[in-house]
């Protein structure tokens, strides 16, 4: 396959062919939703088409070769009808008190607990709350992730599919995991789908996301928004499961913002696709506010999962704690740009961040580069990164002890893995995770 | 074996020594020195970003963050902090069209 490119372009180009503004409006006819939402997606897309114009932000983008994206081959609207399954990891492996699936940016099933909602949870699909409490998202979508903040976040304003919302009053909690399916299944298709979680004061709640492709071979686009919001006290789970194949392309701007004494933990899994770019902003807003991130990234063949994450202290007594763990096979790449930023006045901040990663081929690469920007002068604030191959000594040690390489290398990653495990509550993410683990290895079915 | 696959047009290079093309599913950028081309990997083996802005000498290639140059016939490195080679693809021209070979 050989597609010819404008000469010399930019350290990142990407047409707009595919999601021009024909393709706009025809999208914004196939939409039923209120006037504010409409709007919103005109400003969107003007800034879209500006930002196109603009060169992405250097330090973000410059290891990230996005030249082979061609938008112009994804659309937002195949035709023919979306499957009303898709098998994935996830599913199935415990209970959950509710669940929304989009396939190709198409709802097919949204369901909750009728206890759960005579309390006021709203689990569903965007345009359905949209449509039922539209007052309660016109104030929050958007309000962490900024859609002008690069063309990728426009883009996705302007072309916005649908999506998950979840939203838990006050000081209610739900305790069996809810879940949130967002599949791809037809060649070329775009699913521009956005999650919003809102926990009002006191709440708690966690929702289980996973991405999934029905066939290995169909390229894809994911260009996705997620927006947690943590209230006073609250205190939420999200674990997002990237698992698409490896046509497609993930890109996705990913916050969650957190009020006093509120928490968050975040789990994120990075197992498929082609080219993945997250990137992921925690916001400790208010004072005693906690974020928790973790990252598992398994990444073969030639596969490039970046991300650039930034976990922000803007109040005091403020505590973030980040944990990524790469592991890297063939000729794949992993790239991680972590930064700690605390602003002034952000006294008594505890702020950690770490990447490890597991190269086992000569070929692969990981860029891990860790950063800080202080602006207080009462903090604790550290980093850390290493890299390296599977030690030999390890692999001989088990193997004179019955097991084969294959087991044994396993065995190793599964440990290396470990410390990620260990630091999520929830067994069906961690049995997922390891099931995952050993399907990239090869042994598992 | 692969093939010679048509990826540009002469024309493409305008007044330009070189274009970007998107082959075998990566980046690669087609050099013309003289008379001869040349076509390698877009990505410097040090810093893994794109060379195609980099300055053309002697029939290398020279990474425009670090300095890194890359002989456009062969890949290998000739300087430090490269230490790797990039891929090589065989390239001609036929009447208007620009052609690559996958390695």
């Amino acid at each position: 396959m050989a597609s010819a490119v404008a000469s010399t372009p930019g350290p990142v180009s990407v047409a707009a062919a595919g999601f021009d503004e024909h393709a706009f409006l025809t999208h914004l006819a196939t939409r039923d939703e209120p006037a504010w939402l409409t709007e919103r997606r005109r400003a969107a897309f003007d800034e879209y088409q500006r930002l196109l114009r603009t060169p992405l932000a250097q330090e973000e983008w410059k290891r990230v070769d996005v030249r082979g994206l061609q938008p112009g081959k994804f659309s937002v609207s195949p035709s023919g009808d979306a499957p009303q399954q898709i098998q994935t990891l996830l599913e199935n492996r415990t209970e959950f008190a509710g669940a929304v699936s989009h396939v190709d940016g198409r709802r097919v099933e949204s369901r909750l607990a009728a206890s759960l909602a005579a309390r006021g949870v709203l689990f569903g699909s965007l345009e359905e709350v949209a449509k039922a409490s539209g007052e309660l998202l016109r104030s929050r979508l958007f309000s962490v992730v900024d859609p002008r903040s690069d063309r990728f976040a426009a883009w996705h304003a302007a072309f916005l599919t649908g999506g998950t919302v979840l939203y838990v009053p006050r000081n209610v909690i739900v305790d069996e995991p809810l879940y949130s399916l967002i599949g791809l299944d037809r060649a070329g298709a775009a699913d521009m789908s956005h999650t919003l979680i809102v926990l009002e004061e006191g709440a708690q709640a966690t929702l289980l996301e996973e991405t999934a492709s029905t066939r290995p071979d169909t390229p894809g686009l994911h260009v996705g928004s997620v927006e947690l919001i943590v209230g006073p006290g609250a205190r939420l789970r999200y674990v997002q499961l990237q698992n698409w194949n490896q046509q497609t392309w993930h890109l996705a701007h990913q916050a969650g913002r957190v009020e006093r004494d509120g928490s968050l933990q975040w789990t994120v899994a990075g197992i498929g696709a082609r080219l993945a770019h997250i990137h992921q902003d925690v916001i400790l807003a208010g004072p005693g506010a906690s974020g928790e991130v973790n990252g598992a990234t398994f990444a073969t063949d030639r596969q490039v999962l970046s991300y650039y994450t930034q976990q922000t202290h803007q109040a005091p007594h403020t505590h973030s704690d980040l944990l990524y763990k790469d592991v890297l096979r063939d000729e794949a790449r992993v790239i991680w740009r972590g930064m700690i930023r605390v602003e002034p006045g952000a006294q008594k901040t505890d702020g950690y961040q770490r990447n490890d990663s597991l190269l086992l081929s000569p070929d692969c690469r990981a860029d891990a580069i860790p950063g800080l920007e202080i602006e207080a002068d009462d903090v604790r604030c550290t980093h850390g990164a290493t890299a390296g191959r599977v030690d030999a000594d390890q692999v001989f040690y088990l193997m004179c002890r019955g097991i084969s390489r294959y087991e044994a290398m396993h065995m190793i990653v599964e440990g290396f893995f470990h410390g990620i495990y260990d630091r999520i509550a929830v067994e069906a993410v961690r049995q997922t995770l390891s099931l995952a683990v050993e399907r990239k290895l090869g042994i598992g079915t | 074996m692969s093939e010679f696959q048509q990826v540009a047009e002469l024309s493409d290079f305008g007044g330009a020594d070189r274009i970007s093309v998107f082959f075998d599913d990566r980046s690669v950028v087609v050099v013309r020195v003289e008379n001869a081309l040349y076509a390698v990997e877009d990505v410097c083996s040090h810093d893994g970003q794109p060379l195609t802005d980099g300055v053309v000498e002697n029939c290398s290639i020279e990474c425009p963050r670090h300095g890194a140059r890359f002989d456009l016939a062969t890949g290998r490195p000739l300087c430090m902090p490269a230490v790797e080679s990039i891929r090589v693809y065989s390239a001609k021209i036929e009447g208007t069209q620009v052609l690559l070979k996958a390695p």
